[in-house]
């Protein structure tokens, strides 16, 4: 994939000559090779030699409901997908470039340019590049916004790995990138996993349209990341961690090689760090334009640079991964968990947060919609009022918030009604809702439900693999029903998405039913679905 | 390896540890329709057509990637939720296809066997382009499921690498070599491909004309079954 990536990089475009060439490089059959061309976004759209890309994420969505695309379509005289005859411009569309905070967002080239001016910014060719987002703890100390320091590290290479593994299990650390699995499982898992050697994995494939949560770690913080990562490997026994960037966040893989150099000239990567007797080092690899590759086995694939495609578990990669050797995958967030639990404990990790709530604390982002959007860190148990209202400033410019989807597009829609909800696990899985990756995105008045339904069954069809049928082919037969200009029939829509839901491979194909049902539960009349 | 008994629809048969359900229920003579599935290949677990409901389980699963990890294990074939996931998902593939299954196929069987005669949903059907320029293989690209099987039994069969698929979501297909045709692709013509494939998809140019499937034919051009 590497190599395929470099001749795109040159040509603007494969030839079957390229093909052939990175099928030399790889040591691959060509036939393997061509069908990984045709998996990846950025391998497909012929590129000229100005390259725009829009985003078509949920909050650049919730921010124009689709008329920036629009505009910026009509501006340069170009389909999306298109390049113009003589070769100079290209026009694409991206899920979610990590802008959410100042939607919409462009990307002219190597420039993201956001917010209300961004299109008029594409059509006279001014760089103006995007504001970072603004971040916060709500924190007395911050757990997950403060500067990587390696102390956990250095704390946990005076004891024993199975006294990290042990830390780790007790502190009850969820997985942060969508699932919520306990963290402690996985890693016991891969620790007592026979063979060798093993390996750990970082999730940056943050693809969820409408978070940044991960981008802005690994571009502000990318050293909590790695101690994270170290420690992982510190504990289950590996040697080599691997990360694995989005071709949409560009600066992330630059943040963290850049970390890693230091790391290594600090000797807190690489052999025998601090004279311990552990040998680690991290490389950093980055995708090509594949939603699902942020699922765990896609994931796998993607870093083998194979088609990205879901694959059947078992075998977990706890026992079968990274060229199929033991391999310890993690979220980016939750990797930035662990080097808290090495230097403090359990018990203080625990303590961060109310008793009955999930343990730790969360990032949670905001999108555009808010008035005070960006990434703060807060204690489980607000209420998601509390959160919107109180940390995020409410809606913006005098708008009312109708509803927020939380944790990305596989999880429920939650209706102001339900505002009151506890931001947890739990209490956020009891209105079909998920915590996911923490992303809150917000609609206020100005979107249409059946306008959202079409933009989410829309990314669903687009980021379908085609691995599993329910997913590969309901997925389009959802789209069909909602593009309709006719009232949705439930008893056509409810068994696909029951096909959907319980036949998925994926939580791609068994998750985005969800948010569909939470629209025909809380807007029936806006979706215009038949009682 | 320890041996755990299993219930499969009442009948009761010991399999040793990791065994899948569906090969559990096969040594028990009980039938579970598959579509992806080939007993040569490895399980891929991609058709979802295997599923069955098992005892203390809301949700029913896939039997050709679920183990036996556990004593008194009591699977039902017949459960009506997984029924319906199977089924519908047989639906969805006769709406993906310009007619009904080919006779003699293996999905035109499957479908048999779960009562689908037509489906619920309709819409975008694959674009209908044939390859014929294999002497005796050719590929229509309109009846791909994308189950994978030629594509696995050309790598794990006879080890040719000749197929790859393409594109994804719903775009998914099947092609040889650099969208070559087999000629132009490293194939060695074995058949393996037509032979495992449940639709008709990849077939011989012989068979077509006569409406038969390669998987009637005892000798398929020396595909070690």
């Amino acid at each position: 994939m590497v190599a395929l990536k470099e001749l795109f990089e040159r040509h603007g475009e494969l030839t079957d000559d390229d093909i052939r060439s990175a099928a030399r490089r790889a040591g691959l059959p060509e036939s393997t090779v061509y069908g990984i061309s045709t998996f990846y976004d950025d391998l497909n759209a012929k590129r000229g030699k100005r390259h725009v890309r829009v985003c078509t994420g949920t909050a650049c969505f919730a921010a124009t409901g689709g008329a920036h695309a629009d505009a910026v379509r009509e501006g340069l005289g170009l389909d999306l997908g298109e390049r113009s005859n003589d070769g100079k411009t290209s026009l694409g569309e991206v899920y979610c470039l990590g802008f959410c905070h100042s939607s919409p967002a462009i990307e002219d080239g190597d420039c993201v340019v956001a917010g209300p001016d961004a299109v008029a910014a594409v059509l006279e060719r001014r760089q103006q590049p995007a504001p970072e987002p603004h971040c916060k703890s709500l924190l007395d100390e911050p757990v997950l916004l403060r500067a990587g320091d390696y102390s956990g590290l250095r704390a946990a290479l005076q004891r024993e790995p199975k006294d990290l593994l042990d830390a780790v299990v007790a502190a009850d650390i969820r997985g942060r990138g969508g699932a919520g699995f306990p963290a402690g499982t996985k890693w016991r898992l891969t620790a007592n996993a026979p063979g060798g050697p093993k390996y750990v994995a970082a999730n940056g494939d943050e693809g969820d349209p409408g978070s940044y949560i991960d981008k802005v770690l690994m571009e502000q913080n990318p050293e909590l990341v790695i101690e994270g990562l170290a420690l992982a490997g510190y504990a289950v026994g590996a040697e080599w961690g691997l990360i694995l960037t989005r071709s949409e966040y560009p600066e992330s893989k630059r943040a963290l090689k850049s970390a890693v150099i230091q790391a290594r000239r600090a000797g807190l990567l690489g052999e025998d760090i601090l004279g311990s007797g552990f040998t680690f080092d991290v490389r950093v690899l980055e995708g090509a334009g594949s939603y699902v590759v942020g699922e765990e086995t896609a994931l796998m694939r993607c870093l083998h640079g194979l088609r990205g495609t879901v694959v059947a578990r078992p075998p977990f990669p706890a026992e079968r991964g990274i060229y199929n050797k033991p391999t310890l995958v993690q979220n980016i967030e939750t990797l930035t968990n662990v080097p808290f639990v090495a230097a403090r404990g359990a018990d203080a990790y625990r303590a961060l947060g109310p008793s009955d709530a999930s343990t730790g604390s969360k990032l949670v982002c905001f999108n555009e919609r808010f008035a005070r959007p960006g990434v703060y860190e807060v204690p489980f148990g607000m209420t998601v009022a509390e959160l919107c209202h109180d940390v995020a400033g409410g809606p913006r410019d005098g708008h009312t918030l109708k509803a927020v989807q939380i944790g990305g597009p596989l999880g429920g829609i939650l209706p102001a009604s339900l505002f009151e909800t506890r931001f947890d696990f739990g209490a956020l899985a009891e209105h079909g809702c998920m915590l996911g990756h923490g992303s809150i995105v917000g609609f206020d008045e100005t979107t249409d439900v059946r306008a959202l339904a079409r933009h989410l069954i829309e990314f669903g069809v687009a980021e379908s693999c085609g691995m599993c049928f329910p997913c590969r082919i309901g997925m389009t037969r959802a789209n069909e029903m909602v593009q309709q200009d006719r009232e949705l029939d439930r008893l056509l829509l409810e068994p696909l998405l029951q096909t959907m839901e319980l036949g998925s491979l994926c939580a791609h194909g068994g998750g985005l039913p969800k948010a569909i049902r939470s629209l025909m539960n809380h807007f029936p009349d806006e979706l215009r679905v038949s009682t | 390896m320890n041996t755990y008994t299993v219930a499969i629809d009442g009948v009761t048969i010991d399999v040793t540890e990791g065994t899948t359900i569906l090969d559990a229920a096969r040594q028990a003579g009980i039938d579970i329709p598959t579509l992806c599935f080939d007993e040569r290949l490895a399980p891929y677990g991609a058709c979802r057509v295997c599923m069955v409901g098992v005892m203390g389980l809301d949700h029913p699963v896939p039997a050709c990637t679920s183990l036996v990890l556990r004593n008194d294990l009591v699977v039902d074939t017949k459960d009506p939720l997984a029924h319906n996931v199977a089924s519908q998902v047989v639906e969805l593939v006769l709406s993906e296809l310009p007619g009904p299954p080919e006779p003699n196929t293996e999905l035109a069987r499957v479908a048999e066997s779960l009562q689908v005669t037509e489906s619920r949903w309709s819409g975008a059907k694959h674009e209908v382009a044939h390859d014929g320029r294999h002497p005796y293989l050719m590929l229509r690209h309109e009846l791909c499921i994308s189950c994978g099987r030629c594509v696995r039994a050309c790598d794990e069969i006879q080890g040719a690498f000749a197929l790859t698929q393409t594109g994804r979501g719903f775009h998914s297909n099947v092609t040889a070599g650099i969208d070559a045709g087999f000629r132009g692709s490293t194939c060695v013509s074995c058949g393996a491909c037509a032979h495992t494939c449940p639709t008709g998809a990849i077939s011989e140019h012989i068979l077509v004309a006569l409406n038969q499937s390669p998987g009637q034919i005892s000798s398929s051009q020396g595909v070690m079954t």
